[in-house]
């Protein structure tokens, strides 16, 4: 049983157990309230994903299931397609549509986003409406061609046990993905996509990715309605479809992938028993929408999960006190294959003439340095001296005016960041950027993205390769966490953190990608003395492993102690650079800090 | 050529009631980051308010709204009922819908207001059925000529009615303190907090204005499309649609973007009408690929 997961023979299981009951059911009425809840839970798997794991709202999930139901009812009824075929394209046509719509949600975000899925949902049910020459409006199409095997029309029971199966594969595939690489990716973006970046996440591919799965489930499912119907008119397609799908998703509980099994079935046959008054139906959907956001802002599953928990916790289960505090730093850094053939020498980052303004603020002004391999290197200097803007130019964040940055003899001026990340270069954030639903080990796990084999078909397959490769980086980032004294608190949510801890937390998510370049952003900022005197320590132990730094800092007796080369910036220009003593000296330098008249005191 | 100006003066006029539900996203939206997507049945129900106010003060023993019944009505009480009304309901909606969900990641405020939305047209339609009421022009059905084009009384009151609302807006928020503490609160809640700003006040306020605006343009436009419980749909996604093209954040960019969909629309109409809306919301699609905040509105800046 090594090729195929526990969960998966589990759902096997359970459809196998539906289509038993299934066979039992009585009469027609049943059986299309069974084919019913298994449409919608297609609809609801996949806009999961958008919803509950990327956290893109989608308010126009009925233009995809109109995509696949028209394509099916196309492509048989006026091109006499075999209905196999027909279905079989539905998805594809739909998954299309959704990498269209994706484009123009990549930068628009929050109201403007729900307005661009909104107004495609618009546009496809009046285009199905008002060009009947193709879709037949409101009359709708007939004569689409139903699914039959060895020359038979599917019976209902037929249809029931062929939509189970789907069901069935749809979850096995989607689970597949959600429980590795790709269902953390896509959390990384609902959580913050600046930090998801950062890690080597490439956003706008996983953010089209997850449009095209949920246009691909809606698809299939409009498909099956319109096959199962053989007909199929525009009154299908509306705005309280598209709502609806959503209901499907946070009733069930958004996030879980239980939570299309539990919102399908319960609210289709919550819908069954009103459809006598019609009236009340409506009201009923109102009232339940407002109830599930009150009472289960999690839904069904997150219901079921916390009575879960809390019958386990039952017994002791209080992590020790250690887990507060963190715990004493051991062991090494772990190796990481593949990139140590490339600290090449010569210099790790060589800035030449880099400058960037703000309106008229000019926050870099022809500013040049060199990083070398394996030392630590500080960047410092007041308020406003352009440091942050610095370390946002070299992961990628804000592109320079002018310029060049090579890392390691790489042009990387303009690139994207998680390109940067993937070169070898990571960093770490001024104010806290951990994904903080998440728990320790998926955070540091995030950080191995870059170094994880990409293939989405492996890890859709489950192949054993990607499940190696997932259990490789689960132990490398166990001896990480070691490494950095989190191992006591590796399955806590980040969010849940002392400060000083998260901000470990982050270094370790950093130190995961295996760079060659560490860039920190004020790593000691509200910690104490202790915690500062620690991080020191942390930083030589990771400069002894060949890893360059950058860090900028205020705390100087940190700096001055382990740096081996410091960078004084001064509202955006170089002002001074060299070893900490003689940058000390440095008379510009004092004069930056404490102004210029205390050179004459 | 006539034509072109009879369509836009008619554009201008419909592009009037979305303008005020634009405005009234906006108020929301900058107070609390929150829009209310139920929008369109606060629309529709204002209208009725409106019209059962006018029945029950001129004939209180009528037994259901016709349009005879309400021949003589008394246009500012109307108004008035619509708007107070629809404030009051709005209130309603912040308490209940907005306000354990705003600040909250997940957006689930778009789910809460359309779930309120749906309980108060199921409300509505309880009350006054589902069908549609021809509702008589408070000021008759006058038609002014202008350079050959007719100008329907009503229509000119809508746009009159989008330009005073607009500009009423502008005045608050620059020059009283009411507005100062307002944009304090959009800014940072938390902070105005401390500065001893009663921001849940505003914040309900945001909500009591905007519907009332709803309120507003609903009864406003009952005169020229009828009124029922569901025309308030397709106002409020072009009235939301506005405001996304003009930019949440920006008031005046609201109200132009408004006019502009309203004109756009009303030209479409011209050539072909049953592709107005499929064209508007496309280009709705393509103006937020190309700026994703809006035609004037702030670019979000995310310091890092």
């Amino acid at each position: 049983m090594t090729w195929i997961s526990r969960p998966a023979v589990a759902t096997v299981a359970f459809g196998l157990l539906m289509a038993v009951l299934a066979a039992q059911l009585g009469n027609d009425y049943q059986l299309t309230i069974a084919f019913t809840i298994c449409v919608y839970y297609l609809c609801a798997a996949g806009t999961n994903i958008l919803v509950g794991y990327a956290g893109q709202k989608s308010l126009g999930q009925a233009g995809f299931f109109a995509a696949g139901a028209y394509c099916a009812a196309v492509l048989s009824s006026r091109f006499g397609l075999s209905p196999w075929l027909a279905l079989a394209l539905a998805p594809l046509v739909a998954g299309a549509f959704g990498a269209l719509i994706a484009l123009p949600s990549l930068r628009a975000k929050g109201p403007y986003l729900a307005m661009v899925t909104l107004a495609f949902g618009l546009v496809v049910e009046k285009l199905v409406t008002e060009w009947s020459d193709v879709f037949g409006g409101p009359q709708g199409l007939y004569g689409i061609a139903p699914l039959s095997f060895d020359g038979t029309a599917f019976s209902n029971l037929h249809w029931v046990w062929f939509a189970i199966a789907l069901c069935v594969i749809v979850q096995i595939l989607l689970g597949n993905l959600v429980r590795g690489d790709f269902g953390r990716a896509l959390l990384s973006l609902q959580a913050d996509e600046i930090a998801a970046a950062s890690v080597g996440v490439d956003v706008h591919r996983y953010k089209v990715l997850a449009f095209v799965i949920a246009a691909m489930t809606c698809g299939l499912a409009g498909a099956l309605v319109a096959q199962q119907n053989q007909y199929i008119n525009s009154d299908f397609i509306s705005l309280n479809l598209s709502i609806f799908i959503l209901l499907l998703v946070l009733f069930g509980g958004a996030g879980s992938l239980y939570a299309p099994l539990f919102g399908a079935s319960a609210l289709v046959l919550i819908d069954a028993q009103l459809a006598q008054w019609p009236a009340l139906q409506h009201f009923a959907y109102g009232a339940l929408l407002l109830l599930t956001l009150y009472v289960m802002p999690n839904g069904v599953a997150g219901v079921l999960t916390g009575a879960w928990r809390r019958g386990l916790s039952a017994r002791p289960a209080q992590p020790p006190t250690q887990a507060r505090h963190g715990q004493h730093i051991r062991g090494n850094l772990p190796a990481c294959p593949g990139l140590d053939g490339a600290r090449a020498p010569g210099n790790v980052l060589a800035v030449q003439q880099v400058s960037k303004a703000f309106g008229g603020v000019r926050s870099a002004q022809d500013i040049s340095f060199c990083l070398q391999p394996g030392h630590i290197h500080a960047l410092i200097g007041p308020n406003g001296a352009g440091k942050s803007t610095m370390i946002n130019m070299l992961t990628g964040v804000i592109d320079p005016d002018s310029g060049d940055i090579a890392f390691a003899g790489t042009p990387i001026a303009g690139a994207a960041p998680h390109a940067i990340c993937r070169l070898g270069v990571a960093r770490t954030f001024q104010n806290l950027r951990l994904f903080g639903g998440l728990s320790v080990v998926d955070n540091v796990m995030l950080g191995r993205h870059p170094r994880l084999p990409r293939g989405i078909w492996a890890q859709l397959l489950a192949l054993p390769a990607a499940r190696h490769a997932e259990a490789d980086a689960r132990q490398w980032v166990r001896e990480l966490l070691d490494f950095t004294g989190l191992s006591a608190v590796a399955d806590v949510p980040a969010g849940q953190l002392a400060y000083g801890l998260q901000r470990r937390v982050e270094l370790a998510r950093s130190l995961a990608t295996a760079p060659m370049l560490l860039l920190l952003d004020e790593p000691a900022a509200g910690l104490n003395p202790q915690e500062t005197r620690e991080l020191g320590n942390l930083l030589v132990r990771i400069a002894g492993h060949g890893i360059t730094i950058l860090m900028v800092e205020h705390h100087m007796e940190m700096v001055m102690g382990i740096s081996d080369h410091v960078i004084v910036l001064d509202h955006g220009v170089k002002i001074a650079e060299g070893r900490p003593a003689d940058v000390q000296c440095n008379p510009c330098v004092i004069a930056a800090y404490l102004g210029a008249g205390s050179q004459a005191a | 050529m006539t034509a072109l100006l009879q369509a836009s003066i008619s554009g201008l006029a419909v592009g009037g009631s979305y303008a005020l539900i634009a405005l009234g996203f906006s108020l929301t939206f900058t107070t609390t980051r929150t829009l209310n997507f139920a929008q369109g049945d606060f629309v529709s129900v204002g209208a009725f308010l409106g019209l059962s106010a006018v029945l029950l003060s001129s004939s209180p023993l009528a037994g259901g709204i016709s349009g005879a019944a309400i021949a003589g009505w008394v246009p500012l009480l109307a108004i008035f009922a619509a708007a107070a009304g629809m404030g009051l309901i709005g209130a309603a909606l912040y308490r209940l819908a907005i306000r354990p969900f705003a600040g909250k990641p997940g957006m689930s405020w778009v789910m809460s207001s359309i779930g309120f939305g749906i309980i108060l047209q199921s409300a509505g339609l309880a009350a006054w059925g589902p069908g549609t009421v021809m509702v008589p022009a408070p000021f008759g059905d006058g038609i002014i000529r202008m350079f050959g084009a007719g100008v329907r009384l009503q229509e000119l009151l809508v746009l009159l009615t989008a330009l005073v609302a607009a500009t009423v807006f502008e005045i608050v928020m620059r020059w009283t303190v009411a507005g100062k503490a307002m944009r304090a609160v959009a800014h940072d809640p938390a902070t105005a907090r401390l500065m001893g700003i009663p921001v849940e006040a505003y914040m309900a306020g945001a909500f009591v204005a905007s519907s009332a605006l709803a309120g507003l343009s609903g009864i406003l436009i009952a005169p020229i499309t009828g009124a029922s419980l569901y025309m308030g749909l397709g106002i409020a996604l072009k009235g939301f649609s506005s405001a996304i093209v003009g930019g949440l954040t920006n008031p005046r960019g609201c109200v132009l973007g408004g006019l502009l969909l309203g004109l756009t629309e009303s030209w479409i109409n011209l050539w072909q009408a049953q592709w107005r809306e499929i064209v508007v919301f496309l280009g709705v699609i393509i103006v937020l690929g190309l700026k994703p905040s809006g035609l004037w509105g702030a670019k979000v800046v995310e310091k890092v």
